[in-house]
């Protein structure tokens, strides 16, 4: 909900590497979301038609779970200091990510809150990647044992049901949140553009990760500006 | 209604496999080539197209002589099975008669069932449609439910010449079990009566004249732990996490709606 006075200056928070591994992970997450869904529950069985039979669900499954696997590795190969800071940040934690969560569901809910300020990934975004490194691991790993059960010991290949559930429970979960915080969500969706261009408003970054957008200026990537966008001391630009 | 179970006492058995050739006549299921075994055994276990199999044992005994083991194996048919635990279409279920039968419309063939049958008795089957491409079904013995339904014998009990198999009242034949495990204790000490507990019992009920292991039973099968938290609770609470955080996000869109005043977000941004 960005107000019109707000500026259109944007810069760049995410390499065109980025981009297309999130891009990938997503499609290759509900497509294989929707081509698993009648196993899941009877009540998606309409789809097994639609998929072009039980046969051409699982062999559209397993295309899908190898396009799930390669999102990591376009990162590292095209971006590989994208990469490094993203783990770099998972790593570090301060007392100011344990004051994100209290000011954060204010936010989302739409109350009062405070302004906590926020490296390149704020605490959320890092509980967000935790989640899905795990559930990933988790559900690739379980998927080997599903995929090639002749490979594996009958033990392995049981519990692997139970965790491709539990990683695909949690992770569909988690990313209901993280989807409607991107697209719906009045103060955070701006950001959305990120993972279309990379790009982001300036005012945006500035306001949700004010110690990287600082960290930038001071390495004259970015342009100071105030708090609707607008270079400080030039107009326009 | 009554209960029935097979009951098999494999002292009897001489090995005739007549049950082998009674169950694919009737069942009209495919003559499978097999490699020799190194046994006068045919096929290495139950398939999908072979859905009893007479196992021969070559057995050394305590006091150091061979003893010739027959069994007639095919599906226990579990009182509690993990095949009808486990599969996602309601296709593998209880038949009216507590039998375990797969319903072939319902199943898609993603073979559940066979990964979680503690006795390795499920198997698929490939078939062919009218444009050639390849499915796969579920397969294994249904007690011969139809027969029943129908008052007959299953196929296999018909043809049992040495008495080896009966069918009837499960409280019956598990009675019978037990007074001819004490009539064959003698000369079989090891002998035991199968009705394994973790799987709730079978409808299967054996006499073994050795350790259920000799014959390459499981001691004490069950039902696998991972089935039961993984369609008991990994299932149920995943489908409720997903409907919780589906509520918390339209609840922040409707405290939003509500709460949100313009100024207060101002600059406010996290």
């Amino acid at each position: 909900m960005s107000k019109a006075k707000k500026s259109t200056l944007q810069v760049r928070r995410f390499s065109m590497a980025f981009v297309i591994a999130h891009a990938v992970n997503a499609f290759a997450f509900f497509a294989l979301y929707v081509t698993a869904l009648p196993m899941y529950t009877e009540f998606f069985d309409w789809l097994y038609p639609v998929l072009g039979g039980p046969e051409n669900a699982r062999l559209l499954h397993r295309i899908f779970a190898v396009l799930f696997m390669t999102p990591t590795f376009i990162w590292v190969i095209f971006d590989p200091k994208g990469f490094k800071r993203w783990l770099k940040e998972l790593v570090t934690w301060k007392k100011r990510d344990l004051e994100f969560f209290t000011e954060f569901v204010k936010e989302l809910f739409g109350f009062k809150f405070k302004h906590v300020r926020q490296t390149f990934f704020n605490a959320g975004e890092k509980i967000n990647s935790f989640i899905q490194i795990i559930t990933a691991l988790i559900v690739i790993g379980s998927g080997f044992t599903l995929w090639f059960p002749e490979l594996f010991p009958k033990f392995l290949v049981q519990w692997g049901y139970f965790l491709h559930n539990v990683g695909f429970g949690l992770a569909i979960a988690v990313v209901v949140g993280h989807i409607y915080l991107s697209v719906v969500h009045r103060h955070s969706s701006p950001g959305y553009s990120g993972v279309v261009t990379g790009k982001v408003p300036a005012w945006w970054a500035k306001g949700h990760y004010p110690d990287w957008y600082d960290e930038e200026v001071e390495k004259g990537n970015f342009p100071d500006i105030d708090h609707n966008g607008n270079p400080k001391g030039k107009k326009g630009a | 209604m009554a209960e029935y179970a097979k009951y098999v006492d494999v002292t009897k058995c001489d090995g005739c496999r007549a049950c082998m050739v009674s169950c694919k006549n009737w069942n009209d299921l495919p003559a499978e080539p097999e490699d020799f075994q190194g046994s006068n055994q045919s096929h290495a276990k139950v398939t999908a197209n072979t859905w009893n199999v007479l196992s021969f044992i070559e057995h050394e005994n305590a006091s150091g002589n061979l003893e010739y083991l027959f069994r007639h194996s095919a599906c226990f048919h579990c009182k509690e099975a993990a095949c009808v635990k486990v599969c996602p279409e309601d296709a593998m279920h209880y038949s009216e008669l507590g039998t375990v039968v797969v319903n072939d419309e319902k199943c898609v063939g993603c073979g559940y069932c066979v990964q979680n049958c503690p006795f390795d008795v499920v198997s698929l089957a490939t078939y062919k449609d009218k444009h050639g491409k390849e499915y796969k079904k579920a397969q294994k013995c249904t007690l011969c439910t139809d027969r029943i339904e129908e008052g007959m014998q299953p196929a296999c009990i018909s043809v049992c010449h040495t008495g080896a198999m009966e069918f009837g009242d499960r409280d019956k034949m598990i009675q019978k079990a037990e007074k001819r495990l004490a009539e064959i204790k003698g000369k079989f000490p090891n002998a035991v009566v199968y009705n394994p507990p973790g799987v709730g019992g079978t409808q299967t009920i054996y006499v073994l004249a050795e350790k259920p292991s000799v014959y390459g039973l499981p001691e004490n099968p069950k039902v696998p732990t991972s089935a039961v938290v993984w369609k008991d609770y990994a299932q149920p609470i995943g489908k409720m996490m997903l409907g919780a955080t589906t509520m918390a996000v339209i609840g922040a869109y409707i405290s939003n709606k509500i709460f949100y005043k313009e100024d207060e977000g101002d600059g406010g941004h996290e």
